[in-house]
């Protein structure tokens, strides 16, 4: 036919100058091998986006690194932009990406937390001595992390995801050839136990209808309950603000505790997770959530090996009929236990916190309205239901309700979770629960509210801690981690661990804080501070950032600048 | 210090980033970026190519694609305009000029029919670059790329003085020995020997200038429609894009056939995935299965799927005949066939049937793809009564039928074909044309012009001179009047006002530019039997669809990298 001819020819002409013929489609091709091994892993586990950040543990877990064959694979598998996958993969400081070309890394990872309470206890000198012995040979690589939540037992490190406490050459390299799969962890009080004490019978009056929902929040309410986190939120009102959102509501719970010297929902996990459940069930049943996702730090693998065990008796017990309980395991980046960078990562996407308004209680996780509750908030709710708000209520000194739970570490006698009244005095927690200063040091200052909070004298040592008592002094309680430093500490040298920590976790979004905090290490550690351009510098970062990492980050140079001037000489 | 502080309080060592190769067109200047994410939210958003991402962490975040060694979209372009640091410029346009140096003229986009409003920059006689002007009715302030970076191949292998073929070679020659070989050539040839073809980039006024001069050579063989798509000239709605760009947005219901608009009209389709993103929206597509950036059910390839749809028989439409605004979009790849009428026939039936024509909405769409044509439909640049279409055209002069073929700038039809015919070729490209012709007379482009065109809306709109034609070369209408004089039958208007008023008398929709006159629905398009060859998109390449582009070398390293020759895998197949 003459027409097509005609037509075929025309074709040709408008595309003629692709001369060079390609011999594949461009881009990275899908390895079929490593779409295999991929397929394999994943199984019948569903592929949706929100999985993204548990698909890449498995990968990273069997292979020890995220080889670009294995991304390119599960993006194909998960019908993903490759872009995503890697943005996400990249983000996170668990998850090792090898592009083409680069060597693997070695299998076994020691991490040594150099965060300010493992600093005060010597993982400088840990991390070079481990990093001298294992400078041979391919099998081992020494890294630096942040804050692993045992500042109790410093200084820590990890073989793998295997804390060693009170970690030593001889420790670690015992550790390596112990070499386990994340120790099965019991908890003091397991499901039977805790149902023998009387466990989950509150949450069955709940679900049966013997008590009510209004009955709780008031319950809550009376008690001072507030958000234990660090915000301190009064909690009741939370949920009644969560409650007027239109249906469908979830739930998650924040047990990213990444604040450096905090470990008080980690000691709550292990010794009496269901107390923790049975609250979270609770918060679920007020706010109607059919879903919880529970975002779990991964530095605490047993804590998740035992939660999933537990989870599972639960639901077979009947007891989380309405609710689903998801456990989502963090990847390492602090700025998620921001509770909008948290909702990201549990959607599987990088996390960089949201803007607000729209807060999360009116659009949060997927878009719906969120519940997003600290574990050691939820801890208290059983009790308070069932010993009555007064007794919650009637703890406290100087005023202040309720009861606190202080992970305290550094320079005393007997650190670790301490629970006590709301507005106590740091001197007063120092005698009465820490056995008071370690042998040979002074009391010179403290840390009220972890890395964040700033650092106070000991002249302020009389102050009452608690929400809002501290501001004045331009420093807050936060999660109530204290670090008590002494005479022998310098707190230059201490504001620049903790603003070095703020700048390895800073996700990058805003400006402010992605360049102020680089930049404020970078005065820092130049030796002379000059106070005019730092503070200059700190009030951008606190005038600017999006979120309370960068609003935050200069307190303890503040702090110093404040406090210690002394010490800047 | 009323001014403050003369140096920088920032001596710390900046950081560095490598530059990432983002392909032909965009060049990367990595330490320059700021995170702002723009780039990155325009691919996803807007162009829908998920290429650019942020990987990296707090101060080792960067700003790359790590998947592709391109950024494989057609509106790549438009992130050179929405970064705020200089770290993403124009690759071709680099270190070629300071903005200063530029003489910049508003004007109009001839790539495609879409008429995206533009800005010529150009320093002496040449033009340097191509940027968007903000059009919220058509482009928005998007362009494509190829309407951005194709301007380069407006210095290259120009007619920039007549020629005239002595001893089967062409020979330069001045204007008057050009007209001499014409005239010598047409003496005593009858009108009915005599054709006319009508190229993708000719402006209104040229068109009216030869259909004059065709009507006073009694020649009825003229034809606009050089890829032979079976459209005629009224009614005007049978033609046009009625719904309009913007109107896009307002739809919630498409269906695509024998189109690939992410090719044909990149801005067109931007617009649809825009809309889809809303949400609500949803398409469907007869034709190639292509990736479009938005979702789009795939109903079948040729026009048994459309008869099976008008009659109702497939579940799409009862979608579309439920939707409040729905909307059909035929591609020229349905149109340029030998059973075009027929398939444009049953496009109205299906337009009619599933309820596309109401009060106050007009669904049905025709997408162009050569900036030319409404124009020339307007003006009925259409053979007239016994008169022939291109293929009859090129039957004639294979069979000797025709003695003198006219082209005014037609290189895309198969030349070959043209046999012993005269063949004129007015334009401004040494392309397939010129290399037939025997004269060659050197026209303008559309950057060398004030000309008029008729996007595929049909909204007239007219382009500026930014730079003047090469050499001899004249603006079109000027060249078609001057030789109507030397053949002796002298056009009557010698001003470029006096044109314009004579396409407002044939066709009142040009005295009116930049708005869009809604067209009167009417009878059009062929009952009859359809075939059962499935559809195509006219444009095979993107990158090189006319004389401009081909002789861009931009164009031609996008080729290289972008469309894979013959297999089809490219950033759009499926």
């Amino acid at each position: 036919m003459a027409h097509s001819t005609h037509d075929a020819k025309q074709r040709s002409r408008s595309g003629q100058g692709g001369r060079r013929a390609r011999s594949q489609p461009k881009g990275r091709q899908v390895d079929p091998a490593a779409l295999a091994e991929v397929q394999a892993l994943l199984g019948e586990r569903p592929r949706r986006r929100d999985l993204l950040i548990e698909h890449l543990h498995l990968i990273q877990d069997r292979h020890h690194c995220l080889s670009a064959a294995h991304l390119a694979a599960l993006a194909h598998e998960m019908k993903l932009a490759l872009t995503e996958v890697y943005e996400v993969a990249t983000f996170y400081a668990h998850f090792d990406v090898v592009c083409e070309g680069e060597a693997p890394p070695a299998p076994v990872t020691i991490r040594v937390c150099d965060s300010l309470s493992c600093e005060l206890f010597g993982a400088d000198r840990l991390l070079a001595e481990l990093t001298s012995k294992y400078a041979e040979g391919r099998k081992v690589r020494v890294v630096r992390a942040p804050c692993m939540g045992a500042c109790d037992r410093a200084p820590v490190s990890a073989v793998g995801h295997d804390q060693v406490m009170r970690a030593t050459v001889p420790r670690v390299a015992a550790a390596i050839a112990a070499s386990h799969d994340g120790p099965a962890l019991k908890p003091a009080t397991d499901y039977a136990a805790y149902i023998a004490a009387g466990g989950y019978k509150l949450l069955r009056d709940g679900l049966d209808g013997r008590r009510t929902r209004d009955d709780l929040i008031k319950a809550v309410d009376d008690a001072g309950l507030r958000g234990l986190g660090g915000a301190g939120f009064p909690t009741g009102r939370k949920w009644q603000l969560v409650r007027k959102e239109a249906a469908p509501r979830l739930m998650t719970v924040n047990a990213d505790e990444g604040e450096p010297g905090t470990f008080k929902d980690r000691h709550y996990l292990e010794t009496d997770p269901h107390r923790f459940l049975e609250g979270m069930l609770i918060a679920a049943w007020v706010v109607e959530a059919g879903d919880v996702y529970i975002y779990l730090r991964d530095e605490y693998p047993a804590i998740r090996h035992m939660l999933l065990a537990e989870i599972a008796e639960i639901e077979a017990a009947g007891l989380a009929r309405d609710t689903r309980v998801h456990l989502r395991r963090g990847a390492g980046a602090y700025i998620c236990g921001e509770e909008s960078a948290m909702i990201e990562s549990i959607e599987g996407k990088r996390g960089l916190p949201r803007h607000r308004p729209p807060y999360v209680a009116q659009v949060g996780l997927f878009g719906r309205p969120t519940l997003v509750q600290n574990v050691e908030t939820l801890f208290w709710v059983r009790d308070i239901a069932e010993r009555g708000a007064a007794w919650f209520a009637g703890h406290g000194r100087r005023g202040r309700k309720g009861l606190r739970s202080f992970s305290v570490s550094g320079r005393v006698k007997d650190p670790g979770v301490k629970l006590a009244p709301a507005g106590i005095t740091m001197r007063e927690l120092i005698d009465e629960y820490c056995g008071g200063m370690a042998d040979g040091q002074s009391f010179k200052g403290y840390l009220p509210g972890g890395a964040s909070g700033g650092i106070l004298p000991a002249s302020m040592g009389d102050l009452p801690l608690d929400f809002g008592t501290l501001e004045p002094h331009g420093c807050f309680v936060g999660s109530h981690a204290v670090v008590i430093l002494s005479d022998k500490d310098d707190m230059k040298a201490v504001a620049l661990n903790l603003i070095r920590f703020f700048e390895d976790e800073s996700c990058g979004q805003c400006t402010p804080c992605r360049v102020g905090t680089e930049k404020a290490a970078k005065l820092m550690a130049g030796g002379r501070w000059d106070q005019a351009l730092l503070d200059d510098l700190g009030r951008v970062m606190t005038d600017a950032s999006i979120c309370g990492l960068g609003q935050a980050a200069y307190n303890p140079v503040r702090s110093v600048f404040k406090y210690f001037r002394e010490d800047l000489a | 210090m009323a001014y403050g502080f003369d140096r920088s309080r920032f001596a710390e060592n900046k950081r560095a980033v490598l530059d990432k190769n983002l392909g032909p067109l965009v060049k990367t200047i990595m330490t320059r970026c700021i995170h702002c994410t723009r780039c990155i939210r325009f691919a996803t958003e807007i162009a829908g190519v998920e290429e650019l991402g942020a990987t990296g962490r707090g101060e080792h975040m960067e700003v790359g694609t790590y998947v592709e060694k391109a950024l494989s979209s057609e509106l790549s372009g438009n992130i050179i305009d929405i970064c705020p640091v200089g770290a993403l410029t124009s690759k071709p346009y680099a270190f070629v000029a300071r903005p200063w140096e530029l003489r910049k003229t508003e004007s109009i986009d001839v790539m495609d029919a879409v008429g995206s409003n533009i800005r010529v920059d150009a320093r002496g006689t040449e033009v340097l670059r191509v940027l968007p002007r903000l059009s919220e009715e058509i482009n928005e302030e998007w362009i494509a790329d190829k309407s951005r970076f194709a301007c380069d191949g407006l210095q290259r292998q120009r007619l920039d003085r007549p020629y005239v073929r002595r001893d089967g070679k062409l020979k330069p020659a001045s204007w008057s020995d050009a007209f001499a070989a014409i005239a010598a050539r047409l003496k005593g040839v009858a009108g009915d020997r005599i054709a006319a073809i009508v190229g993708d980039l000719a402006c209104a006024e040229s068109m009216v200038a030869l259909k004059d001069l065709m009507a006073a050579l009694g020649a009825p063989h003229v034809d606009c429609r050089q890829d032979g798509a079976k459209l005629a000239a009224s009614p005007r709605a049978s033609y046009l894009f009625n719904t309009t760009i913007a109107g896009i947005e307002r739809a919630d219901a498409c269906l695509l056939v024998g189109t690939n608009p992410r090719w044909e009209a990149p801005i067109v389709n931007a617009r649809l995935r825009k809309r889809w993103l809303v949400g609500g929206f949803r398409a469907g597509v007869i034709g190639p299965q292509v990736n479009l950036t938005y979702k789009a059910e795939y109903l079948g390839a040729g026009p048994q799927t459309l008869a099976e749809l008008s009659a109702g028989r497939l579940p799409f439409a009862d979608l579309l005949r439920k939707a409040e605004r729905p909307l059909l979009i035929v591609g020229q790849g349905a149109l340029a066939r030998s059973d075009g009428a027929a398939v444009l026939g049953l496009a109205r039936r299906t337009a009619v049937e599933l309820g596309l024509v109401k009060d106050g909405w007009n669904g049905f769409n025709v997408l162009h793809t050569a900036a030319a044509r409404v124009g020339g439909l307007d003006l009925g640049l259409v053979p007239g009564v016994g008169g022939r279409d291109v293929r009859g055209i090129l039957d004639g002069a294979t069979s000797g039928d025709i003695d003198v073929v006219y082209l005014l700038g037609a290189d895309e039809i198969d030349t070959s074909r043209l046999g012993r015919a005269f063949v004129i070729y007015q334009g401004h490209h040494g392309d397939a044309g010129a290399q037939r012709a025997d004269v060659i007379l050197p026209g303008a482009a559309y950057t060398e012009k004030n000309a008029t065109y008729v996007n595929t809306e049909g909204r007239v709109q007219r382009t500026r001179l930014a730079v003047f034609a090469p050499g001899d070369a004249r603006e079109d209408w000027k060249i078609l009047r001057a030789l109507s004089d030397a053949l002796g039958r002298r056009l009557p208007y010698d001003s470029l006002g006096q044109v314009r008023s004579r396409l407002a008398a044939v066709n009142a929709v040009f005295a009116k530019p930049d708005i869009v006159v809604p067209a009167a629905w009417g009878e059009f398009g062929a009952a009859g039997a359809v075939d059962a060859m499935p559809f195509k998109s006219p444009v095979a390449n993107f990158y090189m669809t006319d004389p401009i582009s081909r002789a861009s070398v931009t164009m031609a390293k996008c080729t290289a990298s972008f469309v894979a020759s013959g297999t089809g895998k490219t950033g759009t197949h499926g």
